[in-house]
Parts: structure tokens; C-alpha cells; sequence
């Protein structure tokens, strides 16, 4: 018996959910496009029209009933409320990254997703990257050895234009670390297991996020290394992973893939491969991809790639960086929806 | 024709060789013992735990017509493989192909038809599908185009490759080095086709091959590697150099080895001359007849000519590509433009 598709419905009509979401939305055709709520009706309503949404409306409480998962593509500081709202009426919730503020808000979300029964997953979208799977692939393989050392570099000063919450300490929870390193630090994390002291460096002031982001660290496994997160300047865009046996240099942006070992047949003439993954129309699949496990993961067809704790386990490293203090789990406050990203 | 032999008239281990024995008939181990007894340095005396064996499927058609190999090597290889390490993995590889008497066919068809999933089970040797294994694309220098390998070839084993004797209408001549193109996981691969010498290169030094066989019991003349015509040369090559293999097999279909473009190109690549190997045993040549119409250079022309657009659509596609960003999205395209030209230029950050 075929299965029913899933009504879908996408909380934050920006351009997050329009640049990516939605085409993982056409890409996954087990999903149904049910609803878009933005604070900005206008905006909800134009999305709607233009990308066959049956439904529009201004607050995702509207979901409540109408869907049976949803996208929750909105600024940092709103994520852990809406996401808590839904979860707690049985929605199953796609989180965009960073999970939250603070490692305590991720846990008071896990705990809704957990006593509701339903699916929690993080927009960590780069695990899904056929290039980055293979780096873990051949990590795990102990194609490289033991690792010792990591470099993560992103940045760029061409972006979209971002809304006011990015810039705001206390409503995004940080500046390029939180934004664009946790990319790299969930990477790191994925590949190379849990980091053990991290130190950061950046230009923040009390009123104002970062824009340049250092962190140096230690992993458990002895592995030392450094994330570089930029809003302001073009990096390398690239993850290098250094082993006792070889290294493997992975593109953050593009699917460039450069591996190296002493070990294994094809090492024996070649300095280095060039791996990569052709391009091919979507050029990137991974938010198709991040999309489709959670259906198969809500169908009960493969377990879910990146959970609450994944998402957690990212946002804690960052805010250990900022130097927080770990605070109790307490549950946070909802504001009034602001405008999404 | 021999690189600095040892005092005892054998070359050292490392060095290629090639031992040359006659069989007519039904295949038995006595064939690799007296080749073993040639010349012991082309053997494995110690094995990694995994052998893998390559063999020539390339079409539905049984080996007696010359065109694949014949299965009977997996009982005579995994006995003695395994006299040397009891304990060793083997495992036949071989990929997905689009053939001439089967548009497409699987693998696993392969396999059943021609007796191999019998022999392997009989001979307690695994059969790997590379079109269904773990792959990915790798860009190989000269080449325009992915080449997609197995993951595979990233682990140790140790490689046996076994080919058949035939003439081909693009390279001239199959063997060994021909041969590893089964590795790629694609069935279709005609779009390496005006790269064939560039491809076989870069897979021999991705996967190169410890031991050698070329069955020549039965090669291939006229329409190979194929359709061609079975012609009797009872002789088998043993080897553990694909180029010396190869080489030698020239010599017995009496092809130049310079006509051959992959030889060439590897030869080229590995810095190593013609006549760089030492020959154990009688060769016995038998001159290889040409499909009259399938012209070799008129053939190597158009891949030729191929090639040439291909290259001239990349660069004018690359500058189209780079013109529309820049009329669209001038300060974008220049904000990205200017610091990879400068990293290019002057090194990583």
C-alpha cells in the first residue's frame, strides 16, 4: 500500500526557506507543500502563490493541525520556541542551524520532541554532501589514520541580505562562529568525535555580533586544529583533515575532494586524487537530501541523520568558545514572531 | 631486453619479468607451476589479506570463442593463493557493460552465464559487482571528464589481473592494461572512448596489477575484441608487470607496441622504455590479423577531432559562464573573482 504523503509546512517566508528549502520541498515528492507562515502576511501570501502552497498564514500556531511536519527556517532566537510550540502538537520539526542559543534551549526542545513522540532534525545539510560522506566514509575506514590535526576555514563578504536579529547578541546567540563555523564545528564533531578544550578570538563588542571568528582547539582524541569563520572577508572555504597516515583536504562550498594515504592500492603512483562530485542539477542536494531522511526517518525507513543531540552537541561547542557559562535548561520565552532571516 | 640480472641470472624480484609457457587445451595448475618454475620472482611468496581477481568479462560469449577468460583460473588461483596464506580473502571483480551481443547486461548475468558463480562457489572465491560497490569521481590531469573508480581501490590487496590475446580496432591490442577498464563501475563508458590511452593510464597507476596472466590459449584476430575470429596460440603469459605482459603479448600478435596509444601514454607516464623486462621461456609469435574495416587511424582521427571540441566547448562555456555572472552580478562576481585569481597567483592566503 503506498504511503500518504506528508503535509508540509515552512515557518519564515526569507531567504533561507526560499533559496534552499523550498527547492528540497520540490524534491522530495513524498512531501505535500501545505503551508508558509511569515510575521509579514504579504510575503507569506506571495510565497504561497508563487510556489503552490495551498494554505498561507502569519503564525505557525496555524500549523497546528494543517501539517505533519515543518520547517522552521527563522532567526536563532526564535528557533527553540516555535520548535517547542510545534513539537509539543505532534509536529515533526526540520530546525535550521544553529539548533538554538544556548545548549539549555536545545534541551528543553529535545525534551518536547521526546515526550511528544516525533522526529527533531537539524539543518546540519553539509553531512549530506555526497563529498563530506565520503571524507567520513574514509575516516572511519582509517584510510588517513589517527587525525591530528583540523582546519576549517568559511567565509565571504557576498551574502544575502541579512534582517537586524543577525547583528543582535542577544537574539542570534552569536556572530560567524555561531552562523557559518558551526557548519565546520558539526563537521569536526561528525568526523572526528567530541572537541575537549576550545579558545576563541573575535572582533564582537557588547552591542554587536562578530564578523571575524578564530577558534583554536583540542579534540578528545589528542587532535588539535582551528575554525576561521568569516562574514567579512572571502576564505578558502575548506575543511582539512590531517591523519598519521595521509590527509584529506574536503571543499565547504564546492565538491572538491582532496585525499591522500601511504596506505592503499591507488597511493602508490598518485601524489594526491582529486575527488569530487559531478555537478549535476540541483548542483547541491544535500537540503534534498536532509529532507528526505526525515520522511523516511517519520516512515520508519532509515534512523535520523542529524538529531537534537547532534544539533546540541554543536551549539554547546560554540557557546563554550564565548566562554558561557552552562546554564540550567529553562524554557524559553516566545517573543512575538519577528520578521525571518 | 633484461634489467640488470643477479648473479644467479634472474632478475631481482622488483624488476619486471615474464615467464612464457605453452598449453593447448583444458586448463590444469601444471600451467602455473611450470611458469613458477621459469621464474619464481613473478610469484607472490607473501600475501595482504585480500586478493582480488580481474578477469576479461567483457561480453555474454564463452572463453573458447577467445573473447573472455576462462573461469577454471579461479580454482587453480585460490588453490595457489592459498598455499601461501590459507587464510586469504579472494574475490573476482568485475563491473556492469554494454556489449555487442547484449545491449546491456549485468554483471551478475555475467557471472551465471559463463560459469563463474559455479567456479566461485566451487573454488571459494567471492564475486564483487564494482557497479553496485561503493564508488567516486576522481579528475584524473589531461582528462576533461570524472573518472568514477571504486572505493576499493583505496584498500591493500594484492591484484591478479587475467586477460585474453586480442586486437582492438581503437588501441591495436587488449591485454592487461586493457583489462582494467572492467574496473570502472559504469556500463557505459563510450565517453572515455576518445581518452581510452589517458583512462587505461590512470587506471593502471590507480590499481596496477601484482600478477599478470594473459590466456593465449585462444586470442582474438580480425573484428576484436569481440567479434572476432578464435585463433589458437597455446601460449600463456605470466607476469608481474602489465607493461612487460603487454609488451610481450605485442610480440607474439606481432603488433608494434608504438602503435599502441595506451601503451605508449603509460610507458610516457612511468618514464620506462620498450624493451625494459626479461623474458623467461619460448615466445612463439603468430602474426594478428585487422578487421580491414575497422581503421585504426581513421578511428584515432576522429577521437582526435572529438576531443578538440570538447576542449573548445569547456573553454568557450567557461568564459560564456564567467561573462553572464559578471553582467549580472558585477561586484559578486569580482568579490569572488579577484581573491581565488590572487590565490592563484600567489599561493593559499
Amino acid at each position: 500500500m503506498a504511503l500518504a504523503r506528508l503535509r508540509i509546512g515552512v515557518v519564515g517566508a526569507g531567504p533561507v526557506a526560499e533559496k534552499y528549502h523550498l527547492g528540497a520541498i520540490r524534491g522530495v515528492p513524498e512531501v505535500l507543500a501545505e503551508y508558509i507562515v511569515d510575521v509579514d502576511g504579504q510575503r507569506a501570501e506571495k510565497f504561497a502563490t508563487r510556489n503552490g502552497f495551498r494554505r498561507y498564514g502569519v503564525s505557525h500556531q496555524e500549523l497546528i493541525g494543517a501539517v505533519d511536519m515543518a520547517i522552521v527556517a527563522l532567526p536563532n532566537h526564535l528557533h527553540a520556541p516555535v520548535s517547542i510550540d510545534l513539537l509539543s502538537q505532534g509536529i515533526h520539526v526540520l530546525c535550521e542551524k544553529p539548533m538554538a542559543r544556548t545548549p539549555a534551549e536545545c534541551q528543553t526542545m529535545i525534551d518536547a520532541a521526546e515526550r511528544s513522540g516525533v522526529f527533531l532534525a537539524i539543518g546540519h545539510n553539509r553531512r549530506f554532501r555526497d563529498h563530506l560522506r565520503l571524507v567520513k566514509n574514509l575516516y572511519d575506514r582509517g584510510y588517513i589514520g589517527e587525525i591530528s590535526e583540523i582546519q576549517a576555514e568559511e567565509g565571504s563578504a557576498a551574502d544575502w541580505q541579512r534582517s537586524a536579529a543577525y547583528f543582535d547578541p542577544q537574539r542570534s546567540g552569536g556572530g560567524s562562529l555561531m552562523d557559518v563555523g558551526i557548519h565546520a564545528i558539526d563537521l569536526i564533531r561528525w568526523i572526528a568525535g567530541e572537541f575537549q578544550e576550545v579558545q576563541y578570538t573575535g572582533d564582537h563588542t557588547p552591542t554587536v555580533v562578530e564578523s571575524e571568528a578564530e577558534m583554536s582547539f583540542r579534540m578528545e582524541n589528542g587532535a588539535t586544529g582551528k575554525v576561521i569563520a568569516s562574514r567579512s572577508r572571502e576564505l578558502a572555504q575548506r575543511l582539512l583533515i590531517r591523519g598519521t597516515q595521509g590527509f584529506m583536504e574536503a571543499g565547504l562550498w564546492s565538491d572538491m575532494l582532496r585525499v591522500r594515504s601511504e596506505r592503499g592500492k591507488a597511493s602508490r603512483h598518485f601524489q594526491h586524487l582529486e575527488a569530487y562530485v559531478s555537478h549535476r542539477p540541483p548542483a547541491d542536494s544535500s537540503f534534498v537530501d536532509q529532507l528526505l531522511n526525515l520522511v523516511r526517518a517519520i516512515r520508519g525507513q532509515e534512523p535520523l541523520a542529524v538529531d537534537g543531540k547532534a544539533g546540541m552537541g554543536a551549539v554547546d561547542v560554540v557557546c563554550r568558545a564565548y566562554g558561557h557559562k552552562p546554564a540550567a535548561a529553562t524554557a524559553p520565552s516566545l517573543e512575538p514572531l519577528a520578521s525571518s532571516s | 631486453m633484461s634489467s640488470s640480472p643477479t648473479p644467479a641470472g634472474i632478475p631481482p624480484p622488483s624488476a619486471p619479468q615474464v615467464a612464457v609457457v605453452s598449453a593447448a587445451g583444458n586448463l590444469s595448475a601444471a600451467v602455473y607451476r611450470e611458469a613458477k618454475a621459469l621464474n619464481p620472482n613473478i610469484f607472490p611468496h607473501s600475501l595482504p589479506a585480500r586478493v582480488l581477481i580481474k578477469p576479461n568479462l567483457c561480453d555474454l560469449v564463452a572463453w573458447e570463442n577467445g573473447v573472455t577468460t576462462d573461469p577454471a583460473w579461479l580454482a587453480i588461483l585460490a588453490s595457489e593463493l592459498r598455499s601461501i596464506r590459507p587464510d586469504v580473502q579472494i574475490a573476482v571483480i568485475e563491473s556492469d557493460a554494454i556489449g555487442a551481443y547484449k545491449t546491456y547486461r549485468s554483471c551478475d548475468e555475467t557471472y551465471e552465464r559463463l560459469g563463474y558463480t559455479d567456479a566461485a562457489r566451487n573454488a571459494g572465491v567471492k564475486l564483487i559487482n564494482l557497479s553496485r560497490a561503493p564508488s567516486f569521481d576522481i579528475r584524473v590531469p589531461e582528462l576533461p571528464l570524472a573518472v568514477t573508480i571504486p572505493e576499493i581501490f583505496l584498500q591493500e590487496f594484492f591484484f591478479v589481473s587475467v586477460a585474453n590475446l586480442k586486437v582492438h580496432p581503437y588501441e591495436r591490442m587488449t591485454g592487461i592494461l586493457k583489462n582494467s577498464l572492467g574496473l570502472l563501475p559504469a556500463a557505459d563508458i563510450s565517453h572515455y572512448h576518445p581518452y581510452l590511452a589517458t583512462v587505461i593510464s590512470a587506471l593502471h597507476r590507480l590499481c596496477p596489477p601484482d600478477l599478470c596472466i594473459i590466456d593465449g590459449r585462444i586470442g582474438l584476430e580480425g573484428k576484436g575484441p569481440i567479434q572476432g575470429d578464435p585463433v589458437r596460440t597455446n601460449t600463456i603469459i605470466f607476469s608481474n608487470d602489465a607493461l612487460a605482459a603487454d609488451l610481450t603479448a605485442c610480440r607474439l600478435m606481432t603488433i608494434a607496441p608504438q602503435t599502441v596509444p595506451h601503451l605508449r601514454q603509460t610507458l610516457k607516464h612511468l618514464a620506462r622504455g620498450y624493451h625494459e623486462f626479461a623474458i623467461a621461456g619460448e615466445l612463439r609469435p603468430r602474426k594478428f590479423t585487422f578487421d580491414q574495416q575497422q581503421l585504426h587511424p581513421e578511428i584515432l582521427a576522429k577521437f582526435h577531432n572529438r576531443r578538440l571540441h570538447r576542449e573548445l566547448e569547456i573553454f568557450t562555456n567557461r568564459w560564456i559562464s564567467r561573462f553572464f555572472r559578471f553582467k549580472q552580478q558585477p561586484i559578486a562576481f569580482l568579490s569572488g573573482a579577484i581573491p581565488k585569481l590572487t590565490r592563484r597567483v600567489y599561493g593559499s592566503r
